[in-house]
């Protein structure tokens, strides 16, 4: 579904990537978890292209990633993105984040998109704040509206950045609650997160990065029961 | 004080009326101003280095120089080399007003533009909107909002700068006034009740603009 060979990327002089390789699978879940600034953010960010890798390349769904606009506004459609701050549009109410992209893009109706927006809502528990602005919602609210925004355009793959470090404690599990239902549901996803009671229940697969490099990947029990690097066991160490 | 009163009366409604002109320049002066001014805003964000540039020499020498000498340029100056453009005073007085207004609203744009949080185009984007879509859905909608203050303050100010265009033999409130003087040498009335005209406009104007910006405050 996506494939990552070699990817590089540096901010000014700043080699944030040294040379990532990932494979995700259809259906799979993949965590990734890491210390602050180890390159997390950056390496998902390639994947949709809103960072453009130096070097190496990126295929989703058998198709390269190039930095050509407008094949990368097709390719963005079937990719969804769920950041840390949620990025609601305070401007539009919660039906009008969920129905702006369906409706500039996919060839439907207002009532069709309305439609499947309050499916989507109902998905994830919030119809009844249809007419809201985003101001009026809690964050675990705003992100469970950023969550449904991102499946209106039904991607193939969910990327999900740190979807729960903003929130306050009690409103994390209900962020949490969709996800699984997600996953559940057979959505690939790639979700880079620190709560680790999510990784061991849901995760096919936990990736370790530390310092623009994959230090070490494997099944949730691999990864939290035997660590086999310094780095890893350390940093889980500091979890706890 | 009687005689006053019935001399104000006599007067009022030419002081109305070149009170008129000068509301008609000024808010055709903010729509146009608007219109470009916002142009010219996104071409000083744009990544085209050609229209940033542009947009910077333009913004550079409308604000660097007097509206007064703008208004002389295009009412005199350039009628006088193609005579073809010479205008009514009236539309000088609205072209001047709008290319002047539109420098500065231009950066006003480009502050509002910029103040918007990185977030909401990396949203945008990711939905899969193009970049041009993301400017008009997500971004301008938003800066709009911001722009309103200092809009409305720009509007205020224009009120006021308009009366340079009493020069071209503009009939506005203030050369109104100067025509009235002209006959009854009444100095001290006359400019007394052209203040109190303009006081009212303006302060009438910053209470709508308030109250306009309580109202598309409301979902900040
Ligand atoms: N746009 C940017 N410009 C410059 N440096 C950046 C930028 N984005 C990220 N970085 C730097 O790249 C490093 C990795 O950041 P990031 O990918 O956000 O890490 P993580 O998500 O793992 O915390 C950090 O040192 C950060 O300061
Ligand atoms: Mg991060």
């Amino acid at each position: 579904m996506i494939s990552c060979k070699n990817v590089v990327k540096t901010f000014n002089h700043l080699e944030v990537l040294k040379g990532i390789d990932l494979d995700v699978a259809s259906g799979e879940v993949v965590v990734i978890i890491g210390p602050s600034g180890s390159g997390k953010s950056t390496f998902l960010r390639c994947m949709n292209c809103l960072e453009v890798a130096d070097s190496g390349t990126i295929t989703v769904n058998g198709k390269t990633v190039e930095s050509k606009e407008s094949s990368l506004n097709k390719l963005r459609q079937d990719i969804g993105m769920v950041f840390q701050q949620f990025n609601l549009f305070p401007h539009r109410t919660v039906i009008g984040n969920i129905m702006e992209a369906p409706v500039l893009l996919k060839k439907v109706t207002k009532d069709q998109a309305k439609e499947k927006g309050m499916e989507l809502l109902k998905k994830v528990g919030l119809e009844d704040k249809v007419d809201e602005f985003p101001n009026r919602l809690s964050g675990g609210q705003k992100q469970r509206v950023a969550i449904a925004r991102a499946l209106a355009m039904e991607p193939k793959i969910m990327l999900f950045d740190e979807p729960t470090s903003a929130l306050d404690p009690e409103l994390v599990g209900e962020v949490l609650a969709v996800m699984k239902q997600l996953a559940k549901e057979g959505m690939t996803m790639v979700v880079v997160t620190h709560e680790m009671g999510f990784a061991k229940e849901v995760a096919d697969r936990v990736i370790f990065m530390d310092g623009g490099y994959i230090v070490e990947q494997g099944s949730p029990e691999e990864i939290f029961g035997q660590p086999k690097h310094e780095r890893t066991k350390e940093f889980l160490g500091h979890l706890k | 004080m009687n005689e006053f009163l019935s001399f104000a009366l006599t007067y009022l409604p030419y002081l109305l009326q070149g009170a008129l002109v000068t509301v008609e320049i000024a808010v055709i002066g903010v729509i146009f101003g608007s219109i470009l001014g916002l142009l010219v805003g996104l071409g000083r964000v744009s990544k085209n280095p050609l229209l940033s540039q542009l947009s910077k020499f333009f913004i550079w020498v409308i604000r660097g120089t007097p509206l007064l000498l703008q208004l002389f340029v295009i009412h005199f100056a350039i009628p006088s080399v193609f005579s073809s453009l010479t205008m009514p005073p009236f539309v000088s007085a609205c072209i001047a007003l709008s290319i002047n207004a539109a420098a500065y609203i231009a950066e006003i744009a480009r502050g509002a533009i910029q103040s918007i949080d990185k977030g909401q185009m990396e949203a945008a984007r990711s939905l899969g909107l193009s970049s041009s879509q993301s400017m008009r859905r997500v971004i301008i909608p938003q800066a709009f909002r911001r722009m309103l203050p200092p809009l409305g303050n720009e509007f205020i100010a224009l009120i006021k700068e308009s009366s340079l265009v009493s020069t071209i033999a503009l009939y506005d409130l203030l050369r109104t006034g100067q025509q009235i003087i002209s006959s009854t040498y009444r100095y001290m009335e006359i400019f007394f009740l052209v203040g109190l005209i303009y006081l009212l406009l303006t302060t009438v104007m910053s209470f709508i603009i308030g109250k306009i910006e309580k109202k598309v405050g409301a979902y900040e």
